[in-house]
């Protein structure tokens, strides 16, 4: 740490990585030219990560300034893709992204044991970011998480009681035909449509907050519903008559007659039709198109009007990207993605199955 | 729709498909005695006697029961139709059902004696199309009338279905389940007691007793079946309606219940349908025939199967069409 290059006010100032640089090109006894070339090209190998950790070091601790630390940080993307083997010297040295020289700056250092591998515990702490090695699924989890709460809080309750309302108290008849087919129609209209719709109706006009999980929340709800009220429709529709004509017999109201028996007994059929919807929604990547969920955003979304990314609409913007390195990700990201899918599936089918055990 | 005086002398029209709640019905048969004259048949074949309700008012009398003491009128109805969207299931019928009696309802199905039993309760108010004409009393106020909420009223006439028909829930659950919704409980103890006394009276507490607290649907068919009628003793009903409650059971079960019915008739009016001539003989002290959507004859048990009026009746207890 080497005090006349440490500002001791503004220690993110610092160029971390290069002092790093030029201390590892000493001890290997590399003499640098005037323009340092040597060193910036042996700080690529680092990521900037580095700089931040060794900031935040003296930060806390000013007096490490003039000493000698150590400091663990991730390697840069391309340093990690030729420790993978993705990067090899039988490329062409002219297109490569690691010349010969950093290859044997990176051989030196695992030999002598400066370089360690292990989990990549960032990928689940972590937002998107633009370095490779820095990105994260956090935000898109989260994003997703909360897009996917905006969605059931409106689409479930929406749905079971409409489906409930047509199938059991409104009167038969036109228009109860016309809204059939209508919902019918609406649950094959493609998805990128209803981003459509929402980009209109929620963004233009209602002015919500653009890449806001409470619009895409909002959007897949509305693509959510014809799904959920055909499933409820229909397995209110097996409730057998016959439970309803006890009840009515017993006294029972039309409302305590669904609510008490029709219902409870149809649940079962209600869950799954949600499960279902909802596991559509997760992975609907089209409307998000649209209202601006497929963009970069660094943050962690702490609430529902935040700006929020989504897990299939990362997968798509790191398959998308130019560093080699994402693409790897992607992988990770898509089985985040369906470990979500079926961490959800299984706590609904838990639910489900508390539900028809319910005497 | 045609006017029933001009009905075709196989007697068609009327038979056609039209309680939607019984399948299979008589077709095309050409009934013996159908070629007789028919013309305001079912008005004129009972003496016109004064009635024995005094709830009866303006409506004039179109048929009488004979005056048997067998209870008070608990049920009069007066001119009953019922439709099912444009289809007539039931002409004109008029009959006073007493009280703390079992009355029967006989006939072939189709005939439009469960579509009757359901006017009682209203139940064909849940229908959609359905439309009931003319006057049903129960102790003298119009069960029809526009005061009256179908919900109260299904609290004093209890139905008890062909099909055992318990809720998804425990016996307990079944049984509480009606005086629950009415408020007729304050406490726990007060709950226990009226679900212990309803499956007593159902005869159906020494086998239970122990497993209140397991699904009613794990029952066999006669304990669903006394199951359902202690849920509906349960809310202190005045009159029980059985749509044929044993024709989804065995002899033994069934048996059971007829004994049941018997022991229930000293405290409700209780109304059964069945398609057994042998079990309406042996329960009921009172017995209607139904066919063709007409109240053809009524009066009682013994009279109607050993001395009926009616030729129609005579053929169908004869086991000659039905």
């Amino acid at each position: 740490m080497d005090p006349a290059r440490i500002d001791r006010d503004y220690p993110q100032g610092t160029n971390f990585q290069l002092l790093v640089a030029q201390q590892q090109l000493a001890r290997m006894g590399v003499v640098d030219d005037a323009q340092g070339t040597q060193a910036t090209a042996y700080r690529t190998l680092l990521s900037s990560e580095l700089k931040f950790r060794a900031a935040d070091l003296v930060r806390r601790d000013p007096s490490v300034i003039g000493q000698t630390v150590e400091i663990t940080a991730p390697m840069s993307d391309d340093a990690d893709l030729y420790y993978k083997g993705e990067i090899t010297r039988d490329e062409d040295a002219a297109l490569r992204r690691v010349s010969d020289r950093q290859m044997e700056w990176l051989d030196d250092l695992k030999r002598d044991g400066s370089v360690t591998s292990g989990f990549n515990t960032l990928l689940f702490t972590q937002g998107d970011s633009t370095e490779p090695e820095l990105a994260g699924v956090l935000g898109a989890v989260v994003g997703s998480a909360l897009m996917l709460l905006v969605t059931a809080l409106i689409a479930i309750p929406l749905g079971v009681g409409a489906a409930v309302y047509l199938e059991e108290f409104a009167r038969k008849g036109r228009i109860t035909d016309l809204i059939e087919v209508n919902i019918n129609n609406l649950a094959a209209v493609p998805s990128i449509v209803y981003g459509l719709l929402g980009l209109a109706l929620f963004i233009n006009f209602a002015h919500l907050p653009r890449s806001s999980p409470l619009v895409g929340g909002l959007v897949l709800a509305l693509m959510a519903l014809p799904t959920i009220i055909i499933a409820t429709r229909s397995s209110l529709k097996a409730v057998p008559p016959s439970i309803r004509e006890a009840a009515l017999a017993m006294g029972a109201s039309r409302t305590q007659t669904v609510f008490h028996h029709v219902l409870p007994l149809a649940m079962p059929g209600v869950m799954t039709g949600t499960i279902i919807s909802m596991a559509h929604a997760l992975g609907e990547t089209a409307p998000l198109l649209l209202i601006g969920m497929v963009s970069f955003v660094p943050g962690i979304p702490g609430a529902i009007t935040e700006p929020a990314g989504a897990l299939p609409s990362l997968v798509y913007i790191w398959e998308n990207a130019s560093e080699l390195a994402f693409h790897e990700r992607t992988a990770a990201a898509i089985l985040v993605l369906l470990v979500f899918m079926i961490v959800m599936n299984a706590a609904a089918i838990l639910l489900r199955r508390r539900f028809e055990r319910r005497w | 729709m045609k006017l029933p005086f001009f009905r075709s002398p196989d007697g068609r029209e009327g038979g056609t498909p039209a309680d939607p709640t019984e399948a299979p019905r008589m077709g095309g048969q050409v009934l013996p005695g159908a070629d007789a004259p028919l013309d305001r048949r079912d008005e004129t074949v009972l003496p016109t006697e004064p009635a024995v309700s005094d709830a009866q008012g303006e409506v004039p009398p179109t048929v009488t029961a004979p005056a048997v003491p067998v209870g008070p009128t608990k049920i009069a109805a007066r001119d009953i139709s019922v439709f099912y969207g444009d289809k007539q299931a039931l002409y004109d019928v008029s009959l006073d059902i007493p009280d703390k009696t079992v009355t029967s309802f006989i006939g072939p199905s189709g005939c439009g004696k469960s579509t009757f039993l359901r006017c009682m309760n209203r139940m064909n108010d849940t229908i959609q199309g359905a439309r009931v004409t003319g006057q049903i009393l129960m102790d003298g106020d119009d069960i029809n009338a526009r005061s009256v909420d179908p919900v109260l009223l299904r609290a004093q006439v209890g139905m008890v279905f062909q099909k055992p028909n318990p809720f998804p829930k425990t016996i307990y659950e079944n049984v509480a389940y009606g005086p629950r919704i009415h408020g007729l409980t304050s406490s726990k103890s007060e709950m226990d007691g009226i679900v212990e006394v309803s499956l007593k009276r159902a005869g159906l507490w020494d086998e239970v007793a122990d497993r209140l607290h397991s699904a009613g649907t794990g029952l066999s068919g006669g304990q669903q079946q006394r199951l359902v009628i202690a849920r509906a003793i349960a809310v202190n009903p005045e009159v029980i309606l059985m749509d044929e409650p044993c024709s989804a059971l065995d002899p033994i079960a069934t048996a059971k219940i007829e004994e049941l019915i018997d022991e229930l008739r000293e405290q409700y009016c209780i109304v059964i349908v069945t398609h057994s001539m042998a079990q309406a003989a042996r329960v009921s002290q009172r017995t209607a025939f139904f066919h063709l959507g007409r109240l053809v004859e009524h009066g009682d048990t013994e009279e109607i199967f050993t001395n009926p009026r009616e030729r129609r009746t005579l053929d169908y207890i004869t086991g000659r069409f039905g």
